[in-house]
């Protein structure tokens, strides 16, 4: 303060004293708005900063915010996926079974149609294929009054004969197998033969006459003769017709029912029923 | 004229000037005795020391009158500084010029508080002109008798 006092020019006091009265003034002097000049000069002053701060802290805050979230995410995004696979089989599930009723009700359609006492519901537990022999395994035997010879349809048409049997299981010949023989007869022009399996998908119409009218398309059904297969029951449809050989011409069928995705199929006991509109 | 003689000359001040107020209340509102001790000091010390002393002239106004502190200490300080700055480029410690400061510092207060205010937001009512000639007729003369008794007192 002496120097200050003593020499050169008196700015810096005069500054440092205005200042100081400034300051004094600004201290106890509250602006129109009620608010104080010197809080409001140190917060002019301070607020580039406090924003940059701000700024800062909101920006870490987000980033860390964000992170957290990104891990939230991560665990929700694990356990959706995991509810998914659950959600997935659920589905596939409900699909299967929502499936199934749908048989089972053709199923029972077809066991109304029939009456009750003639059929006994079975379920396809295997499929065994010993050289060209084709043939099924279901679940329902003696037990339930399964028989030899005794027809097993779908809903879709017939599926074969029960060739053998046991207390709880049957075996039944498929009419792919070639050791099979279903009397047939064409829907359309009751041209009749006899239906043979050929071992993979298809059958042939045998005995059917060179100058018979056959189509493909034609609907072939059982005709009851063989006094084994009900008459009327869908077998399949003419895919091929062959050039006359001798008396007899060549005429393949497919069967209506796919053997390969079977899983339930009805027997029918005696008496056997008629299925209508199955021709004469 | 010592520090100690200069304090105990604005204690003289502070003590007229509340004595003006308490009886004669017109006299103490055109005539400002802390303006007057400025404007003297300011003529008759040098610069550093006037500026501290009208620097506390204008606090202890402050103070005594309860008005903002702070706000009579910088019109003070800078009253002094002009002043002194004046002094020292004319010659003013003849009658005429030094009645013609003192009358002008009438007419700087107000407006030193004009700018004073605006610049801190406050509500300011500039006083009428006939009002600032009382002022400015009252410090002149007031002050160039305080300047004759204060030639009168032996250092």
């Amino acid at each position: 303060m002496p120097r200050v006092l003593s020499q050169g020019k008196p700015y810096l006091l005069l500054f440092l004293l205005l200042s100081m009265n400034l300051i004094l003034m600004a201290s106890s002097v509250r602006g129109v708005q009620g608010n104080s000049l010197l809080e409001g000069a140190v917060m002019s002053i301070a607020a580039p900063f406090l924003k940059s701060a701000s700024s800062l802290s909101s920006g870490a805050g987000g980033l860390w915010t964000r992170y957290a979230d990104l891990r939230a995410v991560e665990q929700e995004n694990r356990r959706l996926r995991a509810q998914i696979g659950s959600l997935t089989l659920e589905a596939r599930a409900a699909e299967e079974t929502r499936q199934e009723a749908r048989r089972l009700r053709d199923l029972l359609a077809l066991r109304d149609e029939a009456g009750q006492e003639a059929l006994v519901a079975a379920r396809v537990i295997a499929r065994g294929a010993s050289g060209a022999a084709r043939t099924l395994l279901i679940g329902t035997g003696s037990r339930d009054g399964v028989d030899v010879n005794q027809p097993v349809v779908s809903p879709r048409g017939v599926v074969g004969r029960v060739i053998e049997v046991a207390p709880g299981v049957s075996k039944v010949q498929s009419i792919l197998d070639p050791n099979s023989g279903v009397a047939a007869i064409l829907q359309r022009t009751r041209v009749q033969g006899v239906l043979v399996g050929e071992g993979e998908e298809t059958c042939r119409l045998e005995f059917v006459g060179e100058g018979a009218s056959v189509e493909v398309g034609d609907v072939v059904v059982t005709s009851g003769l063989d006094e084994i297969y009900p008459k009327g029951r869908i077998l399949g449809l003419v895919v091929t017709v062959g050039e006359a050989q001798g008396l007899t011409r060549y005429v393949q069928v497919r069967p209506e029912v796919d053997l390969r995705r079977l899983e339930e199929v009805l027997v029918l006991r005696a008496p056997r029923p008629e299925a209508p509109g199955g021709g004469s | 004229m010592t520090i100690l003689r200069a304090v105990l000359a604005l204690g003289g001040v502070c003590l007229l000037q509340m004595l003006l107020g308490l009886h004669l209340p017109a006299v103490a509102r055109r005539c400002d005795l802390y303006s007057i001790f400025t404007v003297y000091i300011a003529l008759t010390r040098p610069q550093r020391p006037a500026l501290l002393l009208s620097s506390g002239a204008g606090l202890a106004q402050d103070a005594l009158a309860e008005a903002v502190l702070g706000l009579n200490g910088f019109k003070k300080t800078l009253l002094a500084y002009l002043v002194g700055t004046l002094g020292s480029l004319f010659m003013l410690n003849q009658t005429i010029p030094r009645f013609g400061i003192l009358f002008a510092t009438a007419l700087f207060d107000p407006l030193a508080d004009l700018a004073l205010s605006l610049a801190m937001g406050r509500h300011f009512v500039f006083p009428g002109i006939w009002d600032v000639l009382q002022s400015g007729l009252g410090n002149g003369l007031v002050g160039l008798l305080a300047f004759w008794i204060a030639a009168r007192i032996p250092s």
